[in-house]
Formats: C-alpha cells, structure tokens, sequence
C-alpha cells in the first residue's frame, strides 16, 4: 500500500490548469517535488490539503481518502511553507501551547529538541524572527507531533547554508524512523543530497514520477547533475 | 471543539473585544439609543476578525488536525460567546432598569427606547443580523470583512433607528413598557427575539459551513 496517493487530480484556473496529476509516495522514502514557479507544485500541495478543492481526482493518505478522513488524516501529517508569519504579536511558547492540544502525539521532547538544534527562543514573536527564523518555526510545529507524513513546501529557501544542512541531516534521520517526506523546491542540490525520488512537474502535467537513479539514467545526459538536467528540460521546453 | 475556542481566545481574539463587551453597560444611559450598545460589542468582535485575518488565522487553523467545518464552528461559538456574555450585562442592566430605577425621571422622561425585555429581544435581533450579515459574509472569501462589515452597520442603524421610535407609533405604546407593564407581551416579545438570534445563527452557521468548504486557499 503507498502511505500516499494522488490520483488523476485536475484543477482549472483562468490561467493555468493542473491536468491529471498522478503520483504516490511510499513509506520512509524522501520524495522530491521539482519544476518551475507556476509549474502546479502548490497547487497540487494545497490539493493534498485540502486547501484546494481539486475539480477531479482523488488523494488518499494511509489508505484513506482525504475527503471523509482530513482530521485524522491531519494528525498524522504535518505540514510546514516557506516564512508565513503565524500570529506574529504572539510569542512561540503562546502558540506553542494552543497548538500542542491538538495533537493527540505531540512529542515535546522533539519539540524542545528542535528548539535547541533551530536556535528558536520561545519568548519572541514571529513578527521578531528573520525570514530563515520562521521557516524553522514552522518546520518545528510541522515536525513536533510524531507526524508519519511530512509535506513541506519549499523548506530550505531562506535558510543559510548551514541551516539547510542541519535540515537534510533531520530529514534523513526522521526517514531512518520511517518518515515519508515530500518537498518542493527550486535548491535542487538539496534533492540531489537526499532525495530517493523525483516528482518533476511542468505546465501543470507530471512529465516524471520515479526514483531518482531511474530520473538521472531517463533525463539525464552524461555527467549532469539533477539542476543541469532540470534546466535543460526546461530550456528544451521552451524551445 | 474546545481546542479551536481555546485557540480562538488564546490567539485570534483581541483584548479590545473583551473591553468592549463593557458597552453593555451603555443600557443605563439616560436619553440615548441604548440599542448601540450592541453595535459596539459587534465592532469590538470586527476587531478580532481584522487581527485574525492579518494573523492568517483561517489558513493556521485549516491545517490543524479539525474538519473545516469546525473552524467555521468555532468562530461562531466564539462569537457567540461574546455576544451571550454582553447579552448577560445588558440584561442585568436592564433588571436594574426594571426594578430600581424603574421611576427615576431620567428615564420616563426619554423619547427614545426604555431598557425592557422588548429592548433586550431586539438586543437578540441585532446580533442575529452582525452573525447573518458579517460572520456569515466573511465566510465567503475568508478574507473579506469591510464589505459584509459596511452592509451590516447599514441594515443596523436602519433597524436601531426603527426599534427606538417604533413605541410613538399609536397602538404600539405598549413596547415602551416600564417595570413589570405588559409582561406578557414584553416575555413575548423577548422570544421572539431569541428565536430569531437562534435561528439567524444557526442558518447562517450552516451556510458558512458550506461556503468556506468551497474556497481556495
């Protein structure tokens, strides 16, 4: 069974359309979610959501569809995007404490462990915190309650280098523990250091949903690397 | 349920709409529209949309493990707490009207409305508008709160206006009852308006339920 799925998913905008997109993710596996802005990647993850109403198509997590499962569904998910400022004239122990109740596995050893390895100070107001500072408050609320799903929409823009590498090295750890993790990006060198697959999306159709050994051996031309193939797809593209 | 109101009061809601449940005691002032006691317990409750909406409280509470329904829910159980706790002090005041003060000159000799339990049913009636016309609006696009805002202070200073002036209308004196006058009638008229807040709430609640389901966020 995939721990998620994603079935034939079509949402029409005036401007854009997602059209059919189909891919699953499979237990402790590390899947990258790669193209361009505007390709469909957060549409497709607000989809996941159910932020999105999707025109068609179906999306089950652990067997279950989304649809009449999304609170249950949702604790065993988490979810973290980019900077977005949280109640910002709120201190992060406020709304640490409002959140943790919802969680039936909040685990707040991991919570003060992320703290420490972040460098997040419970007394400050996200309002206080760098651009780099709230992406790790929101990967540290997405991280906290034992999620077996994480779906994290660009997680390492605005982080410093060091921080990124703290990041992947977490990433890897919670898939030794048999954490599914799906994460969009533009870094695609952060794939290439942990990635096991490749979602690759363009003009809102899935052009490759495989492992990434199978992606670099169908896409790639010799000595490529995942960057200098996805811009040669695109380039091409364009053409 | 009780998590999304914790969240509701701990995060979303300011300390204004708290204070401003305090203009329930506008109820004892002597030759003034009483009934605008409610529309600033309402503009206080507007306050705490505004500082949610800029929080993004809608998008954070969507993503917690809760259907989307309830975050819809528990706004309404929010607002409606805050309404029933100013509904609460301005029918003490109304008491105090009725009973202590209900010969001071001050108040018999007021064109405008007297502090009854016609008054109160009315009281009923204006919140059951702010959650049809504003709660029930915002619940549309989740982010829009001037329109749905400007169109229920409209339809309340009309209704505000009408409830102040209805009792000079020959044959509808009875509405300006003092004490325990008309007691019936005024009990009647209290239902009334409970009824409609009830209904207001709960129609408008399961409409926003469905629209906010509809949106994209």
């Amino acid at each position: 069974m995939h721990i998620v799925e994603v079935t034939d998913l079509c949402k029409a905008y005036p401007a854009f359309r997602l059209k059919d997109v189909s891919f699953s993710l499979e237990k402790g596996e590390i899947t990258g979610f790669i193209g361009r802005n505007g390709a469909g990647k957060s549409t497709t993850i607000k989809s996941m959501l159910n932020l999105v109403h999707a025109d068609s198509g179906n999306i089950s997590f652990f067997g279950l569809p989304l649809k009449e499962n999304e609170s249950a569904i949702k604790q065993r998910i988490g979810y973290s995007t980019g900077s977005v400022n949280w109640y910002p004239r709120k201190t992060i122990r406020e709304i640490l404490e409002v959140t943790r109740g919802f969680y039936s596995h909040w685990d707040e050893e991991a919570c003060q462990r992320y703290m420490d390895l972040f460098r997040l100070d419970e007394n400050k107001r996200p309002m206080e915190l760098s651009e780099g500072m709230k992406v790790k408050f929101n990967l540290l609320l997405a991280l906290s309650h034992r999620a077996e799903v994480l779906i994290l929409d660009e997680p390492t823009s605005g982080l410093d280098p060091f921080s990124r590498d703290e990041l992947l090295e977490v990433f890897r750890t919670l898939k030794s523990h048999g954490v599914t993790i799906l994460f969009s990006t533009h870094i695609t060198s952060d794939l290439e250091r942990c990635a096991d697959s490749i979602i690759y999306i363009r003009q809102g159709e899935i052009r490759a949903a495989c492992l990434k050994s199978e992606f670099m051996q169908s896409f790639g031309q010799a000595d490529e690397t995942l960057e200098e193939i996805f811009l040669r797809l695109e380039r091409e593209a364009r053409a | 349920m009780r998590m999304l109101m914790k969240k509701e009061i701990r995060l979303s809601t300011l300390l204004l709409t708290w204070l401003f449940i305090g203009f329930g005691f506008m109820t004892l002032l002597p030759g003034y529209p009483i009934l605008c006691g409610v529309f600033f317990i309402t503009l206080g409750i507007y306050q705490s949309f505004q500082n949610a909406r800029e929080a993004n409280d809608v998008l954070y509470s969507v993503l917690l493990p809760v259907a989307k329904r309830d975050v819809v829910r528990g706004k309404y159980r929010f607002v409606v707490l805050i309404e029933l706790l100013g509904f609460a002090l301005m029918a003490l005041m109304t008491l105090l009207r009725m009973t202590l003060f209900q010969n001071a000159p001050v108040y018999r000799q007021n064109a405008l409305m007297n502090a009854n339990l016609f008054y109160l049913g009315m009281v009923l009636i204006l919140f059951g508008l702010f959650n049809s016309i504003f709660v029930g609006g915002f619940w549309k696009t989740a982010y829009k709160i001037g329109k749905p805002f400007v169109i229920y202070v409209v339809v309340a200073f009309l209704v505000i206006g009408v409830a102040e002036t209805l009792h000079h209308i020959p044959g509808l004196e009875a509405l300006n009852a003092f004490g325990y006058d008309h007691i019936l009638l005024q009990l009647s008229l209290l239902a009334c308006g409970a009824l409609l807040y009830a209904l207001m709430t709960f129609l408008s609640c399961k409409k926003a339920c469905a629209d906010f389901e509809k949106i994209d966020l």
